[in-house]
């Protein structure tokens, strides 16, 4: 009996969480820093709707939305959010968030979209680790189970790797700095580039004669880089260095001593000195603090809508923090917890600053977007966006079944957009990519703000397979509400399904109103009424 | 070990302006404020300045156009003929723009850089500044970031092209995809500018209505700058809706069309002038099929013919309106032909020396620039690279190109070329 008391006081030290709890923590040192009264908490809807967005991607059903309405349980909220965390729609959800921000919608190298996307659901179904996904893909070979992780460095250009690792793991947009320092963030030295680049010359893709497959292999790196300012006439030499690390000695080897194993089946020998695997390792290590204060912030980011040093690739002390205080604590927790990404997302939806409410605190006009005295509405990204249009309007059960036949022509999607295609897309795919041609930012192009387009409300607004999922038809929201007779289900199943909330009083009697005026076309009157909602601001944002 | 661009300075790619911007020109507003220097917005602000680009891809001749020599061993076979300049001569074949020089100018001493279609098109669009490591916006991006609309509620940058159109992101380089253009195919809007069929104008009314409803409610209780530029996105797209009229081809005077030419570079010219007038900023009109290796002279027999009346009308009718004074056109292509006349009876590329012409906005009437060798094949005075002609334009457009910066992440990066200067000799 003493044992077994004894290790239930025990155990939660030796695993850390006896530790304060982190979320009563971000809250104390948000409020601290409000420099004002915060936002009341979200009511139930507004906070079912914000976190099934922000950890399944999808908005909630009617049903869903009802039924939580309805709970009493007051722990309710949490363990919504542990269910959600723990469901399949949350990996794939943060598949495509990790992989939009990591890939930036380039398709290069040879990984499949879909061999890539498996392994990042398959991290992140399980316990992922940003410190390991990041040495996964940083010291990426294509041998083995993380075979997929190699799409990262996409095709080996060094320069392009260069910039990619230190802007989305150190925070660091190192791009000026490839030339000559940097010309306003006075920390952010040539040096920094070339440094991070030394580790990463070695590196090509290799094919093996034998399963015909691409490696990522590292040649023998005889001698540090040398590099010289536009601005100075004397060179300058690196070997690999981190940022506020240490110059990596480049180790000499007699002739023919270079190799840990030798060449073999087409690919070269694998030399004893692999500087990238050397990069995968220090890079993602926990004492390396840009790495750590990077993957917090970007998390918090996903999370919350904006980073505590924005913009996300700007991390200096130039363009501080907008809580030192919380960053410190966060980074220092995210490594106590072994870069748990669940935890520190879960910890997060708990926190109060979370699931505060979007609606101004009383007798308040505006608020700095830095202090997160409301929570900060999102903008859905595309992929939620196609999701919710498809949800909300009842249509996603047959739409998304939508398969492209074998001899399908190729779709003409610019015709579809000028005019001169005048068919509907046959294919769920194809619609996707409709989608994703209006929402998405072209390749390359990192999506972290919100930027809203004339096209981008001319699609909602008048595309032709809106207005066809607006008209009743096998099932979708207009049909079940055609089948309604008084004006309150019928504005209640609608702002439900729609909204993820109850309509007010004079909402319903808009549209009371709207069908009476209406009454010789009312299952067109209710696309309308549908399509307001739509196009609506509430429904765009995450709020 | 490796090698390292001579770059002068580098730049920082683009995310930054569209992040602390919000809305870029296609989706309505544009703020001056993180990306040009204090007190020049005001000053811009206040002008109303027009562009009309007319792009002629694949090249133009000069000597069959601006600069005929038919003396001369490269000259070909068609005449020169007198224009309203005493003592000046354009080829035979743009009579009209002949009887109209003394209101434009043309200079004969264009001397750049690049041969080649796939790489000249966009260095020359991009005006060729020195390479800093990022992609420049092409001329139309850049002003539709400089200047911002003429008309809120227009988009600043239109191009109209013969074949597809769309919203077209590449041509905004790092300023970000929402700098692009709205192309419009064939001389139409894109499909998405059209009420659905089956939506009547009152339902439309009603259900924007509804809509606007919806947002009042939503927005009485926040102050995200988010929700203002979601609603602004939709205002445009429901004014340039209710503006399409003005990219209807049906609606064009009879008359017009006859003097403009039923061609399709005539039915652009005369499009773009709908559109000038309507309070666009920048119009790109493209007509491909110029770039005549072989069978030069019938090809230029049939095709320039096609610009010179659309252009001369095209001048007069804004100067008829007033609009020329504010409005610069520019005829151009990636480079000019060569003088030797190649065994197929075509031209090549030639860079080396060769003719634009420009009107309006501060250009001189009736100034011929530059001297050419005898033969037409080389600069004999001055020879102008494209980051003159982009100071020219910038200057005559109220920007200083000497000063006005590109402000990306703190860092300033030059809207033309650092070593070229505006071409006094065609300014007024």
């Amino acid at each position: 009996m003493r044992r077994i008391i004894f290790i239930c006081i025990l155990l939660p030290v030796l695993s850390g969480w006896a530790a304060e709890r982190l979320s009563p923590r971000i809250d104390k040192l948000i409020v601290a820093k409000a420099g004002g009264s915060v936002a009341t908490r979200s009511d139930d809807s507004e906070f079912f709707r914000r976190v099934k967005l922000d950890l399944t991607g999808r908005i909630p059903s009617a049903t869903d939305t009802r039924s939580f309405l309805q709970d009493t349980t007051s722990s309710k909220r949490a363990k919504l959010i542990d269910r959600l965390i723990a469901s399949d729609a949350f990996a794939t959800h943060w598949t495509d968030r990790l992989s939009v921000m990591l890939l930036e919608r380039q398709k290069l190298g040879k990984i499949t979209d879909e061999e890539w996307r498996e392994f990042l659901a398959k991290n992140l179904k399980g316990k992922p680790r940003w410190d390991v996904l990041a040495q996964e893909m940083v010291g990426a070979t294509g041998q083995g189970d993380e075979r997929p992780a190699m799409k990262f460095l996409g095709t080996a250009d060094h320069h392009a790797m260069t910039e990619d690792v230190a802007r989305l793991f150190l925070g660091m947009d190192l791009k000026c700095a490839k030339c000559h320092d940097h010309p306003s963030v006075n920390e952010w030295k040539q040096a920094h580039y070339w440094g991070l680049f030394s580790y990463l010359n070695q590196t090509k893709h290799a094919t093996n004669s034998k399963d015909k497959q691409t490696y990522l292999v590292e040649g023998v790196a005889m001698k540090k880089v040398d590099f010289q300012s536009v601005f100075k006439t004397e060179k300058e030499i690196t070997g690999p260095r981190l940022p506020g690390g240490k110059e990596v000695a480049i180790p000499m080897f007699a002739k023919g001593q270079e190799f840990e194993k030798p060449a073999a089946d087409g690919l070269p020998g694998v030399p004893k000195f692999r500087p990238r695997e050397l990069l995968a390792r220090d890079l993602t290590s926990k004492n390396n603090t840009y790495f750590v204060r990077n993957g917090v912030n970007r998390i918090w980011y996903l999370m919350m809508g904006r980073g505590l040093v924005h913009p996300l690739d700007e991390l200096h002390t130039q363009n501080p923090s907008s809580h030192p205080k919380l960053m410190e604590l966060l980074m220092r927790e995210f490594v106590a917890h072994e870069f748990d990404v669940k935890w520190f997302v879960r910890e997060i939806a708990l926190s109060e600053s979370y699931q505060r409410s979007s609606r101004l605190p009383n007798g308040v006009k505006k608020i700095e977007v830095t202090r997160y005295r409301t929570a900060h509405p999102k903008a859905m990204t595309p992929e939620q966006l196609l999701k919710a249009v498809l949800k909300a309007t009842g249509n996603e059960a047959w739409v998304t079944k939508l398969k492209a036949t074998d001899n399908a022509e190729k779709f003409d999607r610019r015709g579809y957009f000028t005019g001169t295609n005048h068919e509907v897309p046959t294919s769920f795919e194809e619609i996707r990519a409709l989608f994703m041609l209006t929402y998405a930012e072209p390749a390359g192009t990192p999506e972290v703000d919100f930027i809203p387009g004339l096209n981008k409300a001319l699609f909602l607004m008048n595309d032709r397979l809106i207005q066809d999922w607006l008209k009743p038809q096998k099932g979708n929201l207009i049909e079940r509400l055609t089948k309604l007779e008084t004006p309150k289900s019928i504005a209640e199943e609608m702002y439900l399904s729609m909204l993820a909330r109850l309509p007010e009083v004079d909402e319903v009697a808009t549209v009371a109103n709207y069908l009476e005026r209406n009454n010789k076309r009312r299952a067109a009157a209710l696309g309308d009424l549908a399509w307001a909602l739509l196009t609506s601001t509430e429904f765009r944002l995450n709020h | 070990m490796n090698h390292i661009p001579h770059n002068h300075a580098c730049g920082n790619t683009e995310h930054g302006v569209s992040r602390r911007q919000m809305l870029g020109t296609l989706g309505g507003a544009v703020g001056f404020g993180s990306l040009l220097q204090p007190g020049i917005a005001a000053e811009i602000k206040k002008q109303h300045k027009q562009v009309c680009l007319i792009w002629l891809d694949g090249g133009m001749s000069q000597y069959e156009s601006w600069h005929p020599l038919p003396e001369s061993k490269f000259g070909g076979p068609f005449r020169s003929i007198k224009t309203s300049i005493p003592g000046v001569h354009f080829s035979e074949l743009v009579p009209e723009t002949a009887k109209i020089a003394h209101k434009i100018s043309v200079i004969r001493t264009m001397e750049t850089k690049d041969p080649n279609h796939s790489t000249g098109v966009p260095r020359i669009q991009r005006g060729d500044p020195i390479d800093r490591g990022v992609t420049y916006p092409h001329l139309g991006s850049a002003v539709a970031k400089l200047l911002g609309p003429a008309n809120p509620n227009l988009p600043p940058y239109l191009w109209i092209k013969p074949g597809n159109g769309g919203f077209i992101a590449k041509e905004a380089g790092f300023l970000g995809a929402q700098y692009g253009t709205l192309a419009l195919g064939d001389g139409k809007p894109p499909i998405h500018i059209h009420r659905p069929d089956g939506v009547s104008a009152e339902v439309e009314a009603a259900r924007n209505a509804l809509r606007l409803k919806a947002n009042e409610r939503f927005k009485a209780y926040r102050g995200a700058s988010e929700i203002d530029a979601y609603e602004t996105s939709y205002a445009m797209a429901r004014q340039l809706m209710a503006r399409k009229e003005i990219f209807d081809d049906s609606k064009m005077d009879p008359k017009d069309k006859e003097r403009y030419g039923t061609h399709p570079l005539g039915r652009h010219i005369l499009q773009a002038r709908r559109l000038l007038e309507a309070g666009v900023r920048f119009i790109k009109v493209n007509s491909y099929h110029w770039d005549t290796h072989g069978d030069n002279f019938n090809m230029s027999q049939r095709l320039i013919p096609q610009l010179d009346r659309p252009f001369a009308a095209l001048i007069n009718d804004l100067e008829d309106r007033g609009m020329l004074d504010h409005t610069l056109v520019i005829v151009m292509s990636e480079f000019g032909r060569t003088p030797i006349i190649n065994s197929r009876l075509g031209r090549d590329h030639w860079p080396d020396c060769w003719s634009i012409a420009l009107a309006g906005c501060g250009i001189k009437r009736g100034a011929i620039i530059g001297e050419t060798t005898k033969d037409g094949a080389f600069v004999n005075s001055e020879g102008y690279d494209i980051g003159h002609l982009f100071h020219t334009i910038f200057t005559l457009l109220g920007l200083n190109p000497r000063k006005t910066r590109y402000r990306i992440k703190g860092q300033k990066l030059a809207i033309a070329h650092d070593d070229c200067e505006p071409i006094k000799e065609v300014m007024q």
